[in-house]
């Protein structure tokens, strides 16, 4: 099991931060990070020591095969899971370190989330979705309803936010998730799969607004994705295998 | 208890028993063809151990009702046959007097006719033994001690005939000889002997007349002599006889069957009939006391039980509301492999059967469980019972009739399959695709054939009850006709466009309308109806569901205005907002649900709240002693064998007593008659009349619920009942009421007939003829008022003392008193000097105030009793509401991680999901409780019809706990799912998939 502040990082790594802290570039960095699983009898090694630096506004493209550990990656990243060993510092705040109730607030305030399966809420409708995280964020019921709008006219939804879920297509759905993840203006934005329910022609589009948006407000996003037209929009393209980066390079082709 | 609704309970065991075996053999056969299935529906039982045991425990409740009811009225049915037995002991059948004395003494006839008894039934291989007997009732006193008992059942026996009936046996359990009762010597009971502080060898004196005989104690008994109460001594009969003055007499034959004390009795009509020519114009009957008092007590017992089961009825209602929810809540956890199962080629049937097996193994053992914890929640009741009953002196013992746990099992897994089997019909009509996909069904078509035809029937359906109930006079059939027009309106127009929340909320609306109105209402709005509609004890069950639907319908589909204000006026408080946002959306989403557990807690509140209102109204009555004692101060009885003739000139010569102390003392004479309506067909009944002198009439305070035309006061009553020889008052109870709530088989000894309570005044020709059944001799009382409800002493036709000696032509003593006390006298003072001045009359003096205030007490315990029972339903509504939060939290897996991923901390999740059960349940309550507040002025305007001095009163005290035990006990079975839910860690519920 993970303990906090047990885990000591490599001096070369440290140095590197410093120098590339000093400089602001560096947004996410993540050192030696394991990650395994007790299920029943099995233990499953999901993350075997990864290290990975993330700039500002950077797009990243993470890929590999199913169980290659993408997704834990994401999840431990975010501080949606906890990590067993090694460290993860975003915007200079060890997340590691953090309780769970400090890093809720930290992911609250810094954070963004687009799902595969949207995952918005049933029972409430477009707006309320995408305000819902500016309500826990405590912001004013009137500015957080007004800013929700501006999100969804956005995404170009404008006219859609009375509409619940079910009453909305796959690609409407996942426009309502995006802005329900920028409308706190985060620091990161955190996409799984987010074409994966999509089909090709509003893939398509998601992304070109996901690029627009990358582009206009200078946020970084960090996508998981099994599809190589997906990771062509991304600037920098991280390839996993077995719980490890098997590459890590820039894409010469992106957007 | 040999009866339950009238219908023997042999016969509804049996016919239950072959429902039940029916219904198993169908499924075993069902379960042979099918093996795949059955075999699936079995192994879905053990894959959530802990959910399996909330199904089995939501599902015992319906049973768990039946077999507490069932207990309760068991209990009271063996409490009571013991009380019987242990009267009458081998004695089964008495030859008396077909009619009584004066004072209810069983009149004295030649002791030949007990040769000519033993004669008649010789040979008779069902009688064990015949005796004469002879038996009195009179006061016992101890010189030595200066202890008395007013009230000694004295028995003569003829110790050569008592072959065949119970020996007297002492403490060491040896029999004692019955030669031994020489004259003067007598056996006395352990309780007598411990009431009077008398031992073998001292002396007792029993007022047989105005003078002591007195009796050697030769011996204690403990258990024997019958028939008698626990207080008795027996003398031999020869010299009962001759201190009576009644030689050659006797008052009774006893008659023991053969077979023992209770397998005798089945032989009584036998013996009985075989008696028939021999006491043909004798004047004598074959009376089967033993049979008489064990068919009462199983009357009682099931009297009781279905009282119960009437109160438990909304209980019921809820738990078959709530066998529903499980299986369709089951069915949406099952959804996805429904689906796919459906895919793979499984038919609607098979789905249905499926869930029909499963269904069947969660019915057999829930009502396994449930008729068992019934037995003992139906005993915790009779704890509670027995200190209330030990007030009147009335033992409960606990017990209970294996064929009442068969019936509440077979009753209850019946019930619980019907409801399985239909809510396995609607879950098989799912649409594969949504299934597997997990999108929600779509709503019906609104305008399909089908519904409108069906609604069409609805209308016409309910606009010929409403005739068939108008025609009828039947409140009932008018009410639910009409509201079956209400319901079925809307949803017609709503096939044709008119939007849900209008249509449910018109008919919502209309319901508790409709049901709300007062009956002044109803007449002015429709002036066709008839004067007066005829309602009985259903109408509180039906206005109770139609009450819950409309308020459940009008609630539900407008709860989003009530969210958004509430969402407006909280939404500012920091924190609040999302939370509040998700706890109530969620509800709204889910109406099927939420409109279940609504009807749940609001049906079982429902009643609470009434019953509430009925008690405190109630006891209010009880609060005003004066009046329910017409004045008087202390009630005071003689025994017949020595009466005071007249005590007023008899407290001027007693010692210790200032006759300045009683501002009046009236005198009752009670003689037994046979009394009939005139004109009116009809046998007559068995009643007492009693006549009251000038110092009653003088007295009391009594007011009227009727009056014959031309009298405009109580006084002037009264005074017409001297000075009018020939007229009576009645009790009200003799009046006929337009609605009346009679529970089980027992009904008044006499209705009158031709008029209403409501018509507010006697006819003016209302006569009862009344017979002296010992001389034959009839006279015609004209009825001249119904006295109040609050007449509590006032128990029988009440006609002036000269009227009664006029009918049995001699004067008779009386034998009760009520006495008024001069102001700042003190009663249990008063009443204790009373019995001490009178020991040797057997007076037995109470105070009326005391007395009321026991009763109160008894009966209020009584009432708290059926209120906790019926309180028992809380528990099934309670239950929905943990079942539904535990569903919640596996359903909403995925949205509570997205939560967290939003900025959701664990305590806002576990907040949110308490706020939604708190606000189910209070919604619940809220209206529960307004509808009990808007229809309880009603209900209690009922009561008063029948018992005018009942006034309104709102149990605020009861109202605040009911609903806040009601609130918390929700708060803590949603406390575990909503940690449960607040513990979810984000990474893994994303992951998540059913």
């Amino acid at each position: 099991m993970f303990k906090r502040g047990a885990v000591k990082t490599p001096a070369v790594l440290e140095r590197t931060h410093e120098q590339e802290q000093l400089s602001g570039q560096l947004i996410i960095q993540a050192a030696g990070i394991h990650k395994t699983y007790e299920t029943g009898k099995v233990t499953v090694q999901a993350l075997r020591g990864v290290d990975l630096r993330i700039r500002r506004g950077e797009m990243v493209a993470i890929m590999g095969p199913s169980g290659c550990g993408k997704t834990t990656l994401l999840n431990v990243l975010s501080g949606l899971d906890d990590i067993t060993q090694g460290e993860v510092i975003i915007e200079g705040a060890p997340l590691h370190k953090m309780s769970d109730k400090a890093r809720t607030r930290f992911r609250a305030e810094k954070m963004g989330f687009v799902f595969q399966a949207f995952n918005l809420l049933p029972v409430l409708s477009a707006v309320e979705n995408v305000e819902l995280p500016l309500l826990v964020a405590a912001v004013n019921p009137g500015v957080a309803r007004r800013r929700a709008q501006e999100a969804l006219a956005l995404v170009g939804l404008a006219d859609q936010t009375a509409k619940r879920p079910a009453e909305m297509s796959g690609g409407q759905q996942q426009r309502v998730t995006i802005a329900r993840a920028l409308v706190n203006i985060p620091a990161i934005v955190w996409a799984d799969e987010p074409t994966g329910n999509l089909d090709s022609e509003t893939s398509a589009s998601v992304m070109d607004l996901l690029g627009r948006l990358n582009n206009e407000q200078g946020q970084t996003f960090v996508i998981v994705t099994h599809d190589p037209a997906v990771a062509q929009r991304a600037d920098r393209i991280v390839r996993m295998r077995d719980g490890l980066i098997e590459s890590d390079a820039p894409n010469h082709v992106a957007k | 208890m040999e009866k339950l609704f009238g219908v023997p309970i042999d016969r509804l065991m049996l016919s239950l028993l072959v429902v039940f075996a029916v219904g198993v053999a169908v499924m075993a056969v069902v379960a042979w063809r099918n093996q795949v299935v059955f075999k699936m529906a079995v192994r879905n039982i053990p894959r959530r151990r802990a959910q399996t045991i909330l199904i089995v425990l939501g599902l015992m409740l319906a049973t768990l009702l039946f077999s507490a009811s069932f207990a309760t009225g068991d209990t009271l049915t063996h409490s009571m046959r013991v009380e019987a037995v242990k009267h009458f002991g081998l004695v089964d059948v008495i030859v008396q007097g077909e009619t009584r004395d004066v004072g209810n003494r069983l009149p004295s006839f030649d002791q030949t006719y007990a040769g000519r008894v033993q004669e008649a039934l010789a040979g008779d291989s069902q009688v064990a033994g015949v005796a004469p007997l002879l038996q009195e009732r009179a006061p016992v006193l101890a010189p030595g001690t200066r202890l008395s008992e007013p009230w000694v059942d004295i028995l003569g026996y003829a110790p050569q005939s008592m072959a065949g009936f119970d020996r007297l046996l002492d403490v060491t359990g040896k029999e004692m000889a019955l030669d031994a009762l020489a004259p003067g010597k007598a056996y006395l009971s352990a309780e007598l002997t411990e009431e009077l502080d008398v031992h073998r060898g001292d002396t007792v004196q029993v007022f047989l007349g105005p003078q002591p005989t007195p009796l050697e104690v030769i011996g204690v008994y403990v258990k024997g002599a019958s028939p008698a109460g626990e207080r008795s001594l027996v003398v031999s009969l020869p010299y009962l006889q001759t201190v009576t003055g009644a030689q050659g007499a006797v008052n009774a034959v006893i008659i023991s069957n053969r077979g023992g004390t209770l397998e005798g009795v089945r032989h009584t009509n036998a013996v009985v009939s075989a008696l028939g020519p021999l006491l043909e114009g004798s004047g004598l009957k074959a009376e089967p006391v033993k049979q008489k008092a064990l068919d009462r007590a199983d009357r009682e017992g099931g009297t009781f039980a279905t009282v119960f089961l009437l109160f438990a009825q909304f209980s019921i209602a809820a738990g078959i509301l709530l066998i529903f929810l499980i299986f369709v809540m089951l069915a949406a956890e099952r959804k996805r492999e429904l689906g796919i199962a459906r895919a793979v080629g499984m038919q609607r049937g098979h789905v249905v059967r499926m869930f029909a097996f499963e269904g069947a193994t969660y019915s057999l053992i829930a009502a396994g469980v449930g008729s068992l914890l019934g037995v003992v929640v139906g005993w915790g009741m009779v704890r509670i019972m027995a200190a209330a009953f030990s007030q009147w002196d009335f033992h409960l013992t606990f017990a209970f009739n294996w064929r009442s746990v068969v019936i509440a099992y077979t009753l209850g897994m019946v019930l619980t399959f019907a409801v399985v089997l239909s809510s396995s019909w609607r879950v098989s009509r799912l649409n594969i695709v949504r299934a597997i996909r997990d999108i929600p069904e779509p709503s019906t078509s609104r305008k399909s054939l089908k519904g409108v035809i069906f609604l069409g029937l609805l209308v016409a359906g309910g606009a010929l009850l409403t005739v068939w109930g108008v025609q009828e006079e039947q409140l009932g059939l008018y009410l639910l006709g009409a509201s079956l027009i209400i319901i079925g309106l809307p949803m017609l127009a709503r096939r044709f466009g008119l939007r849900d929340r209008i249509a449910y909320t018109v008919a919502g609306v209309g319901l508790v309308a409709w049901w709300m109105a007062p009956e002044s209402w109803h007449d002015a709005a429709f002036p066709f109806l008839p004067e007066e509609m005829k309602a009985g004890i259903e109408m509180f069950f039906l206005s109770g569901i139609m009450l819950v639907i409309g308020g459940v319908w009008t609630v539900i589909y407008n709860a989003d205005l009530l969210l958004n204000a509430l969402v407006f006026v909280f939404g500012r408080l920091r924190g609040l907002p999302p939370v509040l946002r998700t706890a109530v959306a969620y509800p709204m989403q889910y109406r099927f649900r939420t409109g279940m557990t609504l009807a749940m807690v609001s049906l079982v509140m429902f009643t609470l709240i009434v019953m509430a209102f009925i008690i405190q109204s109630i006891s209010g009555v009880f609060a005003d002693v004066d009046r329910i004692a017409g004045g008087f101060d202390i009630r005071a009885n003689t025994s017949y064998t020595n009466p005071v003739p007249d005590l007023r000139v008899a407290l001027t010569g007693a010692g210790g007593l200032r006759p300045d102390d009683y501002t009046a003392i009236g005198g009752i004479t009670a003689v037994p008659v046979k009394v009939k309506q005139m004109g009116i067909e009809g046998e007559p009944v068995d009643l007492m009349v009693s006549g009251v002198d000038t110092g009653y009439t003088d007295a009391v305070g009594y007011k009227f619920a009727m009056m014959a035309p031309g009298y405009t006061s109580p006084r002037q009553v009264w005074q017409a009942l001297q000075d009018e020889p020939g007229t009576a008052i009645v009790p009200t109870w003799m009046v006929p009421t337009k609605t009346n709530f009679n529970v089980g088989d027992a009904g008044p000894a006499l209705r009158l007939e031709g008029f209403w309570r409501e018509d507010k005044v006697l006819p003016e020709e209302l006569y009862l003829e009344v017979q002296d059944p010992r001389t034959g001799r009839t006279k015609r009382l004209r009825v001249i008022g119904a006295v109040e409800d609050m007449a509590f002493y006032v128990g029988s036709i009440t006609t002036s003392q000269s009227t009664v000696h006029g009918l049995l032509e001699r004067a008779v003593p009386p034998q009760s008193y009520m006495l008024r006390l001069t102001d700042g006298v003190d009663a249990e003072t008063a009443a204790k000097a009373l019995k001490a001045a009178f020991l040797e009359n057997g007076l037995q003096a109470q105070v009326i105030a005391t007395e009321v205030r026991r009763d109160t007490s008894a009966s209020l315990m009584i009432n708290n009793l059926l209120m906790g029972f019926m309180g028992l339903g809380l528990v099934v509504g309670i239950a929905a509401l943990g079942v539904i939060a535990a569903r919640s939290v596996v359903e909403r897996r995925q949205q509570i991680g997205v939560l967290r991923a939003l900025g959701f901390q664990k305590g806002m999740v576990q907040f949110s999901f308490l706020l939604e059960s708190s606000f189910v349940a209070l919604l619940g309550i809220g209206i529960g409780v307004g509808l009990g507040f808007g229809i309880s002025p009603q209900v209690i305007n009922s009561f008063k019809e029948s018992f005018e001095a009942i006034t309104y009163q709102v149990p605020w005290g009861v109202v605040l706990f009911i609903s806040g035990v009601a609130y918390a006990a929700s708060l803590l079975t949603t406390f575990l799912p909503a940690r449960q839910a607040a513990s979810v860690y984000p990474a893994e519920a994303l992951r998540f998939t059913e």
